[in-house]
């Protein structure tokens, strides 16, 4: 156990080589801005609140929640946070979380269904959290939730290895159009911790393939990805969901780039195609190529900021480089843009 | 005490997600409900499991209790500072300086048997508080089941001193806790493996002081496939815990997923309350109706007799309809009739319903009163599909009644309706015998006609035309019937030769032939002239469930027992599926044909396989008396037959599905063997229609008008306003 314990870390050792652990205690994220994050975004009982959805919390806020406190240094938060995820979502019979939680609704779960971007980012805080603060107990939670991972949503479809947004109602067998995808799980710097925690040469081909898929799959005149595709007959935007680069494909750019893509080409692309006014990201219409709406927080904005830090070196605009909680998910965006920019990219604050 | 243990640990080590280590297991189970106290010490191991509980039954404060209303044990010994320094007493301090009683007893009673040295200090709630007040706050967290904070306030101090190590006490009891709340969510959720795997886990939580959770351990057990195990947990907790009412609930929850006789097991733990009663009589009588209940759905389930007379004591005293109702419906499929009648009639005095009237009107046309029985539904006929059967039923019966009863113009004319709504060929049939044994033919000629044109299959129909016509001296009908039916109808083929019908074929005649035919002597009765019209189209004969018991209680009496059929010989079930066949109960009579295709004699087996065939026909199966025809070789004249029904059949049924084309193939395939009848070279006609054939439609339907037929007529002018209004 020892053994095997050691060669884990030193795997993630290796991996994470762009980010020595030992350099870990110098947080990515500020005290204050992690801070102000808390003050609005988290409940004292462990919940990550969406305050632009109901007040509800979800999988997903729970695994930015324990990625950010992973990021801002601060285990404390983290135990927290995972206390309640713990006994409030991770319940389900095939180890993974039950995604939506309702503070009104009794019981307080009121969708037992997985999303899978939630499992993917609970099970990679807990890779990271574990090995930084040399947590068993973290480190095994996080492998049940990547084997569970494995086991109910990455499948193989037409030679290519793909992530299913849940692990009931996406699949082939689930849908006439399916499998259903949406390319913004794909988040790509979790891959090679998940593959620590739970060895599978599947997540690599998720890594290949699902850049694969965002170079590939773009629809309309803007030649964007839809939030969600069908794969079946020919990709093309899932029927039931809005035909648009919408609030889910908009944070691909910033999977990408956390995830080590450098392909200043892609990259080039989705700036281009989703530059509004004044440095809005937009939403856009597929079919039309129109703007539905041009988002001007800082959150969303610093997207394409980043994009333009990476391929041309442009420093990110002053109020850009500040931040102040506003919403939920583009605070979140903020801080997860924030944070890469001040490790990989300090020249462009 | 070893019997439970040994079966909870059962359930568990089946369960298997965890080894434990035993002693520890055991020391938790005994913990949780035994009354440690007196002797200072928990109970050894191999102490006979039933002594602590009923020793606490007898004394005052059952377990459980011991947490809400906690009692005085006395306290008189001496701290010792030696054991004191071992034993973490944080806890006990915090619940102290809270004055919480329940809880200071409850931590006392648990450091006494982790700690069987240790002593209590002389007067808990004087014990001075915690000195550390960041593990006071963390205690007064945990209180307040504020776990996640607890686990943040640790990491804080740990962050800010790497020495501290937190009390294991705290640390075991907020996994327990939070094990605990993981248990009920995933409860909550039905995520029942997740269940049973935490209960697995946390052997700690599975006692009489957390009922809830084994109740729930118990139902995620039955949920995922192992009820012997969740029956285990039950017995557990009857076994071992001894609050009145979580023992009375632990029933109800057992009787809402187990079967009687399981429940009925776990019954034999019923104590004697202190009033002297048993602890579970209040439920009892509940008890009882849903064990009745339970039997009305699954004849086969017999029921301890003693709550057969519970819910009798209780429909004769209680007054509720509903328990006489759950009585007749007890009986009625066990073949008491008596019984089930007297309670029906209970019933409906109490509060009509259909139901009752279902029930009563079922026991009456088994005593051969379907006068009575039609009287009593016909209030009810259109509550349900079922009452709608057993009125219909019961106006079969009533027409068949040999000799014919006089019925009431009013009564047959509201029969006639109903049966004309429901389009119920087999009452139609009734009333061509009916009409004919109080001689008006005409009448008589309307309603077999309207029967086979509900039933396209009904020979005994086809028959009553043929005979009628035959009265009326209309021979071109007859010949026409006899046409249609050559090849199907051994008797209708021989109409007019002779007298008397071969034996063999008399085997399939309904029961009402017979006794019709012969009372040919004019009788002063209602009119029945209530078909208006002839039905039209090909709509398939209705094969309406109908109560399978009481069909018919007219002539024949040798089948109207359920029986499985494979109890018989080959021979007795080939003559108990003719008899079947004879109420008009094919699904039962296919059945029974089956064992009589293993009969040693090539004629019995031919008879089984054609009885067999004609059953599917009859149940619309038309592929399965495809199949069931080639199970033993048919003489020529019956294979004959049955192919040509098979395929008549068949080309019905793909006409009303839809499908035209598959139509004209079995029609045409027909045409091979046999002359196309004039009701199918209409079904023929139609499905040219349908496919935009006109020329040939019209050539058939051209036909047809030519020798009189109406459809033919009717097929013409179709065709013809079609082409007027195109022109």
């Amino acid at each position: 156990m020892e053994k095997l314990l050691a060669a884990l870390l030193a795997g993630i050792v290796t991996l994470c080589l762009q980010a020595p652990p030992a350099e870990a205690q110098q947080p990515m994220i500020s005290t204050e801005a992690w801070q102000a994050y808390k003050t609005k975004f988290l409940d004292p009982g462990g919940r990550i609140i969406d305050d632009g959805n109901g007040n509800i919390s979800h999988s997903e806020g729970q695994g930015y929640g324990l990625l950010l406190s992973v990021l801002a240094g601060s285990p404390a938060d983290f135990e927290l946070i995972w206390t309640f995820t713990r006994t409030e979502l991770v319940l389900r019979n095939d180890g993974l979380a039950a995604w939506k939680w309702s503070p009104g609704a009794k019981p307080h779960v009121t969708d037992v269904n997985n999303a899978t971007d939630g499992d993917i980012l609970i099970a990679y805080a807990l890779g990271l959290a574990g090995q930084q603060w040399g947590r068993r107990d973290y480190t095994a939670a996080g492998a049940a939730i990547a084997s569970a991972i494995l086991a109910k949503t990455v499948v193989e479809e037409g030679g290519r290895t793909l992530l299913l947004p849940g692990a009931m109602g996406f699949s082939a067998g689930d849908r006439r159009d399916g499998p259903v995808i949406n390319p913004s799980y794909w988040v790509f710097e979790a891959f090679p911790v998940l593959d620590q925690l739970a060895p599978s040469p599947a997540w690599g081909k998720l890594r290949s393939d699902g850049i694969a898929f965002v170079d590939e799959l773009r629809f309309g005149p803007k030649q964007l990805p839809a939030d969600w595709i069908s794969l079946k007959p020919d990709p093309r935007p899932a029927s039931g969901f809005p035909a648009e680069y919408g609030y889910n494909a908009l944070r691909i750019p910033l999977y990408l780039v956390r995830g080590a893509v450098t392909d200043r080409q892609l990259l080039s692309r989705f700036r281009q195609s989703t530059s509004g006014a004044s440095g809005a990201i937009t939403i856009v219409d597929l079919s039309s190529g129109a703007t539905r709406s041009n988002l001007t927080d800082p959150g969303y904005r610093i997207v394409n900021h980043i994009l333009a830090c990476v391929v041309d070196k442009t420093a990110l605009p002053a109020d850009v480089k500040q931040f102040t909680p506003t919403l939920y998910y583009p605070s979140t965006l903020h801080l997860l843009g924030l944070s890469f920019v001040a490790e990989k990219h300090p020249e462009c604050l | 005490m070893k019997p439970s243990i040994i079966a909870l640990s059962a359930i568990i080590a089946a369960v298997g997600i965890v080894g434990m280590k035993k002693p520890d297991y055991v020391r938790n189970m005994v913990q949780s409900f035994s009354p440690v106290g007196e002797n200072g010490s928990a109970l050894p191991l191999g102490q006979p499991q039933l002594q602590p509980s009923l020793r606490a039954a007898e004394e005052k404060p059952p377990i459980f209790q011991e947490i809400k209303r906690p009692s005085q044990p006395p306290l008189d010994t001496v701290v010792t500072a030696a054991t004191a320094s071992e034993v973490d007493e944080s806890a006990l301090r915090y619940f102290a300086s809270q004055g919480d009683a329940a809880r200071l007893q409850a931590e006392i009673s648990r450091l006494k048997a982790l700690y069987p040295d240790w002593t209590p200090p002389k007067d808990p709630l004087a014990i001075p508080p915690n000195e550390d007040k960041q593990l006071e706050t963390m205690w007064q967290l945990y209180s307040q089941a504020r776990y996640a904070e607890v686990r943040k306030a640790i990491a804080e101090r740990q962050a800010a001193d790497p020495a501290w190590q937190p009390p294991a006490d705290l640390l075991e009891r907020l996994s327990v806790a939070e094990a605990r709340l993981r248990l009920i969510n995933a409860s909550d959720l039905k995520q029942y493996e997740t269940v049973v795997r935490i209960g697995a886990q946390t052997t700690s939580l599975l006692t009489c002081s957390e009922v809830d959770v084994l109740w729930r351990v118990a139902e995620a057990l039955f949920r995922t496939g192992k009820s012997q195990r969740a029956t285990d947990a039950y017995t557990y907790i009857l076994s071992n815990c001894q609050n009145p009412a979580e023992r009375l609930a632990t029933i109800q929850k057992a009787a809402d997923l187990l079967p009687s006789k399981t429940v009925e097991e776990l019954l034999t733990k019923e104590k004697t309350a202190p009033d002297g009663k048993p602890e579970f009589d209040s439920i009892r009588d509940e008890l009882a109706r849903r064990f009745i209940a339970e039997a009305n759905a699954d004849g086969k389930i017999i029921v301890p007799p003693q709550y057969v007379s519970r819910v009798e004591r209780l429909a004769e005293t209680g007054g509720l309809a509903s328990d006489a109702l759950l009585l007749g419906w007890y009986h009625l499929p066990r073949g008491d009739m008596e019984a089930a009648e007297k309670w029906f009639r209970r019933a409906r005095d109490k509060e009509d319903s259909a139901s009752a009237s279902q029930g009563l009107a079922l026991t009456l046309i088994d005593r051969n009163m379907p006068l009575e029985a039609e009287n009593v539904l016909y209030r009810w006929r259109d509550a349900s599909k079922e009452a709608k059967a057993v009125y219909l039923a019961a106006t079969t019966n009533l027409l068949a009644v040999d000799p014919p009863i006089p019925i009431t113009a009013e009564v047959l004319k509201r029969i006639a309706t109903e049966v004309i709504k429901s389009r119920d060929a087999a009452t139609a049939q009734q009333f061509g015998w009916y009409a004919r044994a109080l001689n008006q033919p005409q009448t008589a000629v309307q309603w077999f006609k309207t029967a086979l044109g509900w039933k396209l299959d009904d020979e005994p129909s086809a028959y009553g035309l043929a005979i009628t016509y035959l009265q009326l001296n209309d021979m071109k009908g007859v010949s026409e019937i006899q046409h249609l039916w050559a090849g199907r109808s051994e008797r209708i083929a021989k109409l007019g030769e002779e007298e008397k019908e071969p034996e063999t074929v008399r085997k399939r005649l309904p029961h009402a032939e017979e006794t019709v035919t012969t009372q040919n002597g004019a009788r002063p009765a209602a009119r029945i002239d209530a078909v208006s019209k002839e039905p039209r189209g090909y709509a398939r004969p209705e094969t309406a469930a109908r109560p399978r018991q009481r069909r018919s209680a007219v002539t024949v009496r040798g089948c109207r027992t359920t029986i499985n059929p494979q109890t018989l010989s080959p021979d007795a079930a080939l003559a108990r599926g003719w008899c079947l066949m004879e109420l008009n109960r094919p699904v039962e009579a296919a059945a029974a044909f089956e064992v009589g295709l293993l009969g040693a004699s090539a004629k019995t087996r031919e008879d089984a396989a054609y009885g067999q065939s004609l059953a599917y026909l009859r149940s619309g199966l038309a592929s399965k008396a495809a199949v069931a025809a080639v199970k033993a070789p048919q003489n020529r004249q019956r294979a004959l037959e049955l192919q040509t029904a098979i395929l008549a059949d068949k080309a019905v049924a793909a006409f009303d599905a839809g499908r035209p084309r598959e139509t004209l193939l079995a029609l045409d395939q027909l045409k091979q063997i046999t002359p196309e009848r004039t009701d199918l070279m209409a079904l023929r006609g139609y499905a040219y229609l349908k496919l935009k054939r006109y020329g040939d439609a019209r050539r058939v339907f051209e036909a047809l008008a030519a020798i009189g037929n109406t459809d033919g007529q009717r097929g013409v002018a179709i065709i013809h306003e079609m082409f007027h209004g195109n022109d």
